[in-house]
């Protein structure tokens, strides 16, 4: 004897009648044996109920004259056009808000500007005062010592 | 109606309190309910050449929940899309001041719009539009064994609400 399932997916399917006999015969035996799948069918047929004894919710009074009034078949028509613009117009705001926070974020290239101005007047300085122009060409900050 | 495909003004003044009911169920309120009404007419109507006669009222029924659940999926890929007159998409809408309040359906209709809309759309083609299981996987795209499951579990999650609610009230 196998045990009994837990009731599950098949009391709703029983309820609206589409088990093949096999499954509709097993769950027959488990509801005739089994207190707890009669409490699941009894919950599922409560929901079931409520739901197909919902009324017809109607549409309000001038909604279906609109509908079939040629008028509105052309309101349609433009509110299916404004889709698509809407569309391009947001990715087009988007790539311009890409190209802006992109030259923002990424860093562009080092540049080096050498204070030229700033480094002549040092350099007469020095050789107003050594009397040595050559050997004061450079700062001694910028000496490149040569390996082998 | 030619050849026993019906135009579309037809099918809308035939079928439009059909394709209204189900269409509310699924959204849960008026405003949304005739913006999916529409777009499905607009549908139908580019559909009837396909349209094989048939149950017309399943096939109704699998556009506006294909339209509802496309819907759905839109406001969930741009949230900033809803509108602002339809705050109540997602929040289960309260009966408006001016509707007849009609006690247990309100309530149900308020356990439904709060079901997550796999479940929704599973349990309204079934229990509102009355389409069997097969046909319910078409629309949805699904097995046949998920479609079970997931009106198995929406009647349980609706079942739990209304008791609770009658519970706190």
């Amino acid at each position: 004897m196998s045990a009994r399932p837990a009731p599950d997916d098949r009391l709703s399917a029983y309820l609206d009648g589409e088990l093949d006999a096999a499954e509709r015969d097993a769950v027959d035996g488990y509801l005739a044996e089994s207190s707890e799948w009669r409490a699941g069918r009894d919950e599922v047929a409560f929901a079931r109920d409520a739901l197909r004894g919902l009324p017809v919710h109607e549409a309000r009074a001038g909604f279906w004259e609109e509908v079939l009034s040629p008028d509105m078949a052309e309101v349609r028509a433009r509110r299916r056009s404004r889709v698509p613009r809407l569309t391009a117009a947001a990715t087009a705001a988007v790539a311009v808000a890409a190209v802006v926070v992109a030259s923002l974020v990424i860093p562009s290239p080092n540049r080096v500007t050498p204070r030229v101005p700033a480094l002549s007047d040092s350099h007469a300085v020095r050789t107003s005062v050594s009397d040595e122009p050559v050997s004061q060409l450079a700062t001694l900050s910028m000496v490149t010592p040569f390996r082998k | 109606m030619a050849g026993g495909v019906p135009t579309w003004e037809e099918v809308a003044r035939d079928h439009g309190r059909f394709l209204y009911n189900v269409a509310y169920r699924l959204a849960g309120n008026d405003s949304d309910a005739q913006d999916l009404v529409q777009e499905a007419l607009l549908r139908v109507r580019k559909g009837l050449e396909r349209y094989q006669p048939g149950s017309l009222e399943g096939w109704l029924a699998r556009i506006v929940t294909n339209v509802f659940l496309d819907e759905v999926r839109r406001r969930r890929r741009r949230p900033a899309d809803s509108f602002p007159e339809d705050p109540d998409w997602v929040i289960p809408p309260a009966p408006a001041a001016d509707e007849v309040s009609t006690g247990f359906s309100d309530e149900v209709q308020a356990a439904l719009a709060a079901l997550p809309e796999e479940f929704r759309s599973a349990v309204v083609l079934c229990d509102v539009a009355d389409l069997p299981y097969e046909e319910i996987a078409e629309s949805l795209g699904v097995p046949v064994g998920t479609v079970r499951s997931r009106i198995h579990r929406g009647r349980r999650l609706l079942r739990n609400a209304l008791v609770s609610t009658e519970e706190t009230a």
